[in-house]
């Protein structure tokens, strides 16, 4: 009965139908013997025609399980199209999620770098009142931006011109003044204390105390004396010398006026 | 169904050897010259029963398998549709609250 049952359906309807075959085949041998030889058999032909109503029976009883199954067969189809379709869902959802993952890695990583970005400026902060206060130094000679009544012709620069280095610290440590034109600065001048006579434009970031002479004190210290605008014609004159010998490259209109006029 | 039970009953009886059978007997009790023609048709119908169980589906398991088979698909889908179900209403974000 157990090998029975793991046999498919199948298998016992063609075995059914093959005893029925062989059953209903013996029982007409039977019969047509036993009419030529006129004898009756002993039930023999009896017990073939009710093995062959019982094998008939059970081959019914099988086409009917194998119509059930049939049926379930088609629900079994139906199952297995929907498992595809579900598959097939699975799939696209995984696909979504692997590429939301992507996306949100790049954005994780990005917010990271930016939070780095974040905590190093942090640790490198500066206050603002100091930044300020240094953008109003820099700003504060119109380096960096012209004056608001600043019109072509005016001669400020927004950088030292020949007459404002020379009317500094280096330009007054070239006591000779054809020397100092040259940029090198001879002991025995910065000795012999001689200031050169330069014209020196007002300027804003310039002190307005000013003194002559006070070079050798004023090397040391921080504020340094600058001449007045000058009028005298000696100054003028070592100006124009000292502007005919250096280039004609000088940035400063006056000097270039005066360089016209003198020759 | 009460229609398809008329008509199974029907195929029941189709698929039965025993009229055919029966027919023979009749013939070869008058002495028929029809025995020839019966034995052609019980033949035949054999032959036809043979292939028509080749054709039908579903029938190359037990049923007491195919019941297995039928209960691991329902549970396959159940499953699935389980699956899709949790991972479209998950919230999978947890904003946290701003400190």
């Amino acid at each position: 009965m157990a090998t029975a049952a793991e046999k498919s359906t199948k298998e016992r309807l063609l075995r059914a139908l093959d005893d029925l075959e062989v059953l209903s085949r013996e029982l007409i041998e039977m019969l047509a013997l036993s009419r030529g030889q006129k004898l009756p058999q002993p039930g023999e032909d009896t017990q073939v025609l009710e093995l062959l109503v019982q094998r008939d029976r059970e081959f019914q009883e099988l086409m009917e399980e194998a119509q059930q199954q049939g049926k379930v067969h088609q629900e079994m189809q139906l199952l297995e199209k929907e498992v595809d379709k579900r598959d097939s869902d699975i799939q696209q959802l995984q696909k979504q999620l692997k590429e939301a993952e992507h996306i949100l890695a790049t954005a994780v990583y990005q917010a990271k770098e930016k939070l780095k970005s974040i905590d190093k400026a942090r640790k490198g902060s500066i206050s603002s009142e100091e930044i300020i206060k240094y953008a109003h130094r820099i700003s504060a000679s119109n380096a960096v931006c012209a004056p608001l009544n600043w019109v072509p012709g005016d001669p400020r620069r927004p950088y030292p011109t020949d007459l404002e280095m020379r009317s500094g610290m280096l330009g007054h440590m070239a006591n000779l003044p054809t020397n100092g034109v040259n940029g090198h600065l001879p002991g025995d001048a910065l000795a012999a204390g001689r200031l050169p006579d330069v014209l020196t434009p007002h300027y804003p970031w310039q002190s307005s105390d000013v003194s002559v002479g006070m070079l050798p004190s004023s090397l040391h210290g921080n504020d340094f004396g600058l001449e007045p605008p000058a009028t005298n014609k000696e100054n003028e004159d070592d100006v124009e010398a000292m502007s005919t010998d250096t280039s004609s490259s000088s940035s400063d209109p006056t000097e270039r006026e005066r360089e016209t006029n003198h020759q | 169904m009460a229609a398809s039970q008329p008509r199974l009953e029907k195929e029941g009886d189709d698929c039965s050897l025993l009229p055919l059978v029966h027919d023979i007997i009749k013939c070869m009790d008058k002495d028929s010259q029809d025995v020839h023609q019966e034995l052609t048709k019980l033949k035949a119908k054999i032959q036809e029963a043979r292939e028509q169980i080749s054709n039908m589906p579903g029938i190359d398991s037990s049923p007491s398998e195919q019941q297995q088979q039928l209960a691991t698909l329902r549970e396959q889908v159940r499953t699935k549709n389980q699956l899709l179900q949790k991972y479209k209403s998950m919230c999978m974000f947890d904003v946290p609250k701003a400190s």
